[in-house]
């Protein structure tokens, strides 16, 4: 194996394991705001570096630089859609889990 | 007989080519009504910034100002022009700015911003020129004369004839828009595909899709006004030093979050965090919103203007999103270094609680 393809292996396998995050994350995580943190950041992470990674492999091609673009696209696209989500969840009236005491906390002071 | 104020006018003041015509027609109208109920009318020609105190860039203020001038220059011209040498004054005219310290930026902010410049002044009627659209004119949008009679005015849009602009069949946009949006799009299909140019297939492809996309996207595409090379130049060179230092905060928000996640006992503590930033436009503000959602455990939920709403999920958080590292860093991005020495969050939030105690 050529040192870049042992980088690109790297890349894949912590992609994998963030992917894996982000599943156990939105099983674990209670509420749909705190699930949303998984299926946000640790889902996007997973994407971009298994993508990350096969560009390596790929090399300077039109095939690599079509998954830099869409690499580029995903950071963009997925806190948008999250942030879609979690607007359309609050304007429903659906009320984050674990609050209740700390709001009322808050409440009381100027 | 009418109270006072109540026959006042207000003109939303901008660049437009139908100006001239409608400033004459509110002075008419104001003029008229002066007449009849034999008070003074005041006309105040109100001018909508698209500046921000944080970035005001001194041509801008310096259009602004020249502007205003001349519309009162105008006003005075006309009122010349109806009332006879000696008669008494009938008409009194006020300029002002507003909203420099504002985001505005759809029709709806604007009109929020000339209703509360109303409020303060107790004017009711409000005097639009037709070809001034703040705010722009997309269509998903509601445009800015149904924004301001939502508010409770009685708008009166000025009879002024102009230009038409000739336009493609379906679509808002003129033909030069057209052949920008299309050819740019044509030439990044082509690009995408390898190059192949002498390929009908590759050839025909791209035309039916730089097609679509021009005639569903150009008028969102071209929005706005020409930027300044030299502004965007220093921008995208601060954005390219922002970018690691994202990255950094976003390997990290990862790692704390896949800490929480994994960890047997699920150590989280939620709850929604607000702020106002002190940040100002829609690409700016966007860029905070979304870097927000990418770095330790916050989510953006709502942002209407400045007020972010964000959920932060692990302790951490919220003491990270209130020492305004990020919200720094963007004020950096887009408006250079001297910006970003304005407060933080935290400290705002404090001296706003010490103002109101």
């Amino acid at each position: 194996m050529t040192p870049i393809e042992i980088l690109a292996t790297v890349f894949v396998v912590v992609g994998t394991f963030f992917g894996f995050v982000a599943t156990v994350g939105i099983v674990r995580l209670p509420g749909l705001y705190a699930r949303l943190h998984a299926a946000s950041k640790s889902d996007t992470l997973g994407s971009v570096l298994s993508l990350a990674g096969i560009a390596l492999v790929l090399g300077v091609t039109t095939e690599s630089l079509k998954l830099v673009f869409l690499l580029v696209f995903l950071f963009v696209t997925s806190p948008t859609a999250a942030h879609a989500i979690a607007r359309a969840a609050k304007e429903e009236g659906i009320e984050p889990i674990g609050e209740d005491a700390r709001l009322g906390d808050e409440e009381g002071e100027p | 007989m009418a109270a006072e104020g109540e026959q006042d006018v207000l003109v939303p003041v901008g660049e437009s080519e139908t100006l001239r015509r409608s400033v004459t027609y509110a002075v008419e109208r104001a003029h008229e009504s002066a007449t009849e109920t034999g008070t003074l009318v005041t006309v105040h020609f109100v001018l909508p910034a698209r500046w921000r105190t944080v970035q005001a860039d001194p041509a801008d203020v310096e259009a602004a100002t020249s502007l205003l001038d001349r519309v009162l220059a105008w006003a005075r011209e006309d009122i010349d022009e109806l009332t006879a040498e000696d008669a008494p004054q009938t008409v009194v005219f006020e300029s002002a700015t507003v909203g420099t310290n504002e985001y505005v930026f759809s029709p709806g902010d604007f009109a929020d911003v000339i209703a509360g410049y109303a409020a303060t002044n107790g004017v009711r009627r409000i005097v639009v020129d037709p070809s001034f659209r703040p705010g722009g004119s997309a269509p998903i949008l509601r445009s800015f004369e149904t924004e301001l009679a939502d508010r409770g005015f009685d708008v009166l849009e000025a009879p002024v004839t102009r230009r038409t602009r000739r336009s493609l069949p379906f679509t808002d946009i003129g033909l030069p828009e057209f052949f920008v949006v299309f050819s740019a799009s044509f030439l990044f299909y082509l690009a995408l595909g390898g190059w192949h140019v002498t390929d009908p297939y590759e050839l025909l492809t791209g035309v039916a899709t730089a097609g679509v996309v021009t005639v569903t996207l150009a008028s969102v595409a071209l929005k706005g006004d020409v930027p300044n090379l030299r502004v965007v130049g220093y921008t995208v060179g601060r954005l390219a030093a922002y970018t690691p230092i994202l990255l950094w905060e976003i390997a990290k928000a990862n790692v704390s979050l896949a800490y929480v996640v994994l960890h047997p006992r699920l150590p989280i503590d939620p709850r929604m965090v607000e702020f106002d930033a002190a940040v100002w436009g829609d690409l700016p503000v966007t860029t905070l919103a979304n870097s927000i959602t990418l770095t330790p455990g916050t989510v953006t939920v709502d942002v209407s203007r400045r007020h972010f709403l964000v959920h932060a999920l692990i302790p951490d958080a919220e003491t990270d999103l209130l020492g305004g590292k990020l919200e720094r860093l963007v004020r950096f991005v887009f408006y250079g270094r001297e910006s970003a020495r304005i407060a933080s969050p935290r400290e705002r939030l404090d001296d706003q609680q010490e103002g109101d105690s």
